[in-house]
């Protein structure tokens, strides 16, 4: 059971109400269960952020890096030990914008850790600024008439840098999110899966998306799967510019590092 | 099994009342002790997962359980058979 990954001493944690960070948490250790991997031989890493206090609940060894280098250092523990299951929670201004450099080189390398980019489209715990995924037009406290800068797909980016496992969901599809990252987790290289999340408290306030369950219902609308957005695109249907596509985006075997036996 | 909600780490986000499929939760209409309306069970009996979990050895739904960001949603087992009264609805 993914209770006894828990370190229920510190719970309830610090986010928000409402907040997707939890519920992220949830599936990666409900798939982590699934796989049956040894608590003592599994590390969590993060960086800085709230996706990164996530380390903290969890009852195994964990790093609390610097903003933007947990890749950097799950590069260092996976070279050092490759037979440890290497997993790092960042979010999206702790990889897409600070740690962008680290994240196209661990693709490029193709190490073997899973990375689970928690996307609330804000640096949400420095008080809302604007992140490079914070949407078009969207408000934030840096971005007060909207942001004007085109925001960056981490999964595009991922998939021409050339990591093995790449998929997209939301904090609202916990099934399919749980099965996103077990995958992910066997998958030997490098594995990213996005997940959008809400941040009813930085995000959501400024976006006409007060309550949770408000960006709950927008996300439930608005992820498309991805073959049906490839049909859309095809028979040039009319896409709505809050859509983006969900699933899986890439599963292959280019040539991995840091797995046991090619180490 | 039985569903139980964990008011010392609830935070009221109604998360649960979105996604349950039966509409077992309701958001709650009077404050806990710490301020926090705590989501309401609306005849928990009706989740499929407490009663036919043990029949068919596997987890049937469990959104509650997994969207809950605050892992205030737990089972927690109950004794084999408990009498109820249970009111037909016409």
């Amino acid at each position: 059971m993914r209770n006894e990954w828990l370190r229920s001493d510190r719970l309830p944690h610090i986010y928000c109400a409402g907040c997707g960070n939890g519920t992220i948490m949830n599936c990666v250790l409900e798939a982590i269960t699934q796989t049956g991997w040894d608590r003592t031989r599994t590390v969590f890493l993060s960086g800085i952020g709230c996706s990164s206090r996530a380390p903290g609940y969890i009852m195994t060894d964990s790093l609390h890096t610097t903003h933007g280098r947990a890749i950097a250092f799950a590069t260092g523990v996976k070279m050092a030990d490759p037979s440890l299951h290497v997993v790092v929670f960042t979010g999206d201004g702790d990889l897409a914008a600070i740690g962008g450099n680290h994240f196209i080189h661990g693709c490029r390398r193709n190490i073997d850790i899973t990375v689970v980019c928690m996307n609330n489209h804000i640096y949400g715990m420095t008080g809302g600024q604007g992140s490079p995924t914070t949407p078009l037009g969207k408000t934030s406290t840096t971005t007060p008439y909207g942001a004007e800068e085109a925001p960056f797909d981490l999964v595009e980016l991922a998939i021409a840098a050339g990591a093995n496992y790449v998929a997209r969901w939301t904090s609202y599809h916990v099934k399919q999110l749980t099965d996103a990252v077990y995958d992910g987790l066997l998958t030997p290289g490098f594995s990213l899966i996005e997940v959008r999340c809400q941040c009813p408290t930085s995000y959501g306030r400024r976006n006409k998306y007060r309550e949770p369950t408000d960006y709950m219902t927008y996300l439930k609308t608005n992820a498309i799967l991805k073959r049906k957005w490839e049909e859309m695109e095809r028979s040039g249907e009319n896409i709505s510019p809050d859509s983006f596509p969900v699933g899986e985006f890439v599963r292959r075997s280019r040539p991995v590092m840091g797995v046991p036996d090619e180490a | 099994m039985k569903l139980e909600i964990d008011e010392s780490r609830c935070k009221g986000c109604n998360l649960c009342t979105l996604v349950c499929p039966y509409k077992i939760y309701r958001p709650g209409s009077r404050p806990n002790r710490k301020g926090i309306y705590v989501p309401e069970m609306d005849r928990p009996e009706r989740c499929p997962n407490c009663r036919l979990q043990e029949l068919y050895g596997r987890r049937l739904c469990g959104m509650c359980a997994l969207i809950c960001p605050d892992q205030a949603i737990k089972w927690v087992p109950e004794k084999p058979y408990e009498p109820m009264k249970v009111v037909i609805e016409y």
